[in-house]
């Protein structure tokens, strides 16, 4: 390896990054099916959970903006690759380089703008519609940083393409090739 | 700006953006901008911030990832296999034998996982090496396998009728018993083509399998069958008696998948681990692509496009049947370079405003969307299925698209059968609303 000590400090960074993007989606996951079951069983006994229908809705959206870092670095955002594989090694750096620009600019206006409600909400004060009525900010906080995730880990696959490396998407798109 | 100018704009965006490898999820989004900007609009952000937290806090969408971790759980089980040894002693006696092994496992384990591809992987590694070991045709029992693999898609729960009834507004649990007739249909086409085809071509192609079986291993075999068939009977029985809700009822499934890889003997912490990762990669994958799609959604109706189109068709006087081959084609066109999600999101954004028009039941159409699809999934250049057989057995991709075609065939005949006697989807969900 020709990087130096920081390299491998940063590689260090990274890796706690993309594994808290995966624990915090997970967990989520983990918590919605639980209140799903209990509210189930609470059911079966005459009880209501209150409000436990918003709050699994909430866990679902914070199971998937938590997680799009992590399944971007993994290469399971999709897409089509059917003309990228054939273009010869230098061209397909070229064009992932002008996929990763696009997608950079993309990725910044939806981290931007879902920074911009969530502070909205928490500004105006707003809560939510339902029986338990939560701060909206509170709730809406994993889009935020699940968004702003999203455009680390594709800078993240940017400056590696700048450095000379092969991002782990690119890698892992090759060996599942299709794989769903 | 003209309207005609901004949809070709737009067009050729997606089409530019797609090729070139752009993601699927942020091109819908890039598209939504595009097309706002084109029209002026001056809060595209604030849009795109509520649209996105709209699309990801349904409660029917719940059921999505909870499905999608019932089918990562049984993946990592011996499941495939006890369906193999259960299922080869019965069908011994009907011509083609274990080809119908092939079928039926996908169907069965369709019924518990709703991805095309995760069934054809699960069920080809079992069966595949053990067709070739028996001296069966390596087309057939590849071709089996890649036409019944896309059963997944339309046999409940599934994920691609969950996308489809999120996104046009329909009730999933309706879908879900409307997918149940067709996926039996196909089921029986599928297994008459086999037999078709063991009468007129099997013996030449020299299948030597002549294992017996006695009535006794018949019997203990049946066993093997019965844990996944009290789990599939709990989870879309409870659906449809209208017990649970379809996100109920994926949280007992995902329940049932523990206690079953316990059971079983397989369960572990890493293989507990690895589903929940697996899980997430799949259910972020497919939430981007929501949010992208219900953004994009939102942007065709400020700019009116779909309502357009709508009238345009109305205006040209096609009758339903019309309608329905013309968008076959373009579908079918569509799913040779986008996976089946991709149609699906991007025809819901635009095409549903002009079926309503034109008077078509959106269950129905749902359905009859899944069927095309399924087709796709085993049309080069881009079909999933042709994928992941691809890599089960190293066999170049047109050899894969070329066996399957004949399923191919079967699929467009269930579309006929469908389009004649619209009851098959339609009947199972007018029981419910009684």
């Amino acid at each position: 390896m020709t990087f130096s000590h920081g390299g491998l400090f940063m590689n260090k960074i990274k890796h706690y990054f993309y594994l808290s993007s995966a624990i915090l989606s997970g967990s989520c996951l983990v918590m919605m099916t639980l209140l799903i079951l209990a509210q189930i069983i609470a059911r079966s006994f005459g009880q209501v959970i209150p409000s436990s229908e918003d709050f699994a809705g909430w866990l679902l959206s914070a199971t998937i903006f938590f997680g799009l870092a992590y399944t971007f670095h993994h290469g399971g955002h999709i897409r089509v690759t059917m003309l990228l594989s054939r273009l010869s090694p230098n061209k397909r750096r070229l064009q992932e380089f002008f996929n990763l620009f696009i997608g950079l600019l993309i990725s910044a206006y939806f981290a931007f703008y879902s920074i911009v409600t969530v502070y909205d909400s928490y500004d105006y004060e707003e809560v939510t519609e339902t029986y338990l009525a939560m701060p909206l900010w509170i709730v809406q906080m994993p889009m935020a940083v699940g968004a702003l995730f999203l455009f680390i880990a594709m800078l993240d696959s940017f400056i590696d393409m700048l450095a000379g490396r092969t991002p782990l998407y690119i890698s892992s798109e090759n060996a599942l090739s299709g794989e769903s | 700006m003209d309207m005609t100018l901004i949809g070709v704009i737009l067009v050729v965006c997606m089409l530019l953006m797609l090729t070139s490898g752009i993601w699927v999820a942020l091109t819908l989004t890039g598209l939504s901008i595009i097309g706002l900007q084109l029209i002026g609009n001056s809060s595209i952000g604030l849009l795109m911030g509520t649209s996105s937290w709209s699309a990801t806090t349904g409660w029917s969408l719940t059921a999505l990832p909870l499905f999608i971790w019932m089918g990562e759980i049984l993946f990592r089980t011996r499941l495939s296999q006890d369906l193999f040894e259960g299922l080869s002693p019965i069908l011994s006696k009907i011509p083609g034998k274990l080809l119908h092994v092939n079928i039926l496992s996908c169907g069965i384990f369709a019924a518990v996982s709703g991805s095309s591809a995760a069934t054809a992987a699960t069920i080809g590694r079992m069966t595949l090496p053990e067709l070739s070991k028996r001296g069966y045709s390596e087309a057939m029992a590849i071709g089996t396998l890649a036409g019944s693999g896309t059963l997944g898609l339309l046999i409940p729960p599934s994920i691609i009728l969950i996308v489809y009834g999120v996104a046009a507004e329909v009730s999933i649990a309706r879908l879900f018993l409307a997918g149940a007739l067709p996926g039996l249909v196909l089921i029986v086409l599928f297994m008459l083509y086999t037999i078709g085809w063991s009468f007129f071509k099997g013996n030449k192609n020299g299948v030597v399998d002549d294992v017996r079986y006695t009535t006794k291993e018949k019997i203990l075999a049946l066993k093997k069958l019965i844990p996944i068939t009290i789990l599939i009977g709990g989870v879309l029985g409870s659906i449809y008696q209208g017990v649970a809700t379809p996100t109920e009822a994926a949280a007992f499934g995902v329940t049932g998948a523990l206690i079953l890889s316990m059971v079983l003997g397989s369960f572990s912490v890493s293989s507990f681990l690895e589903s929940i990762t697996g899980a997430v990669k799949n259910s972020c994958m497919l939430g981007l692509i929501l949010i992208g799609a219900h953004f994009l959604t939102l942007a065709m109706g400020f700019i009116g496009i779909p309502n357009e189109l709508a009238a345009w068709i109305a205006s040209l006087g096609l009758s339903p049947i019309e309608l329905i081959i013309c968008l076959t084609l373009f579908f079918i066109i569509l799913g040779c370079f986008l996976d089946g999600i991709s149609v699906i999101v991007l025809t819901t954004s635009v095409v549903l405003p002009m079926v309503t028009q034109a008077g078509i039941d959106l269950i129905w159409f749902g359905i009859f969307l899944v069927l095309v699809v399924e087709m796709s999934q085993i049309t080069p250049p881009v079909g999933f299925n042709l994928f992941v057989i691809q890599s089960l057995t190293g066999k170049n991709i047109l050899y894969v698209a070329k066996a399957a075609f004949p399923f191919f065939l079967m699929i467009a005949i269930a579309i006929v059968l469908i389009t004649a006697y619209p009851s098959v989807v339609l009947y199972l969900p007018t029981l419910m609303s009684r």
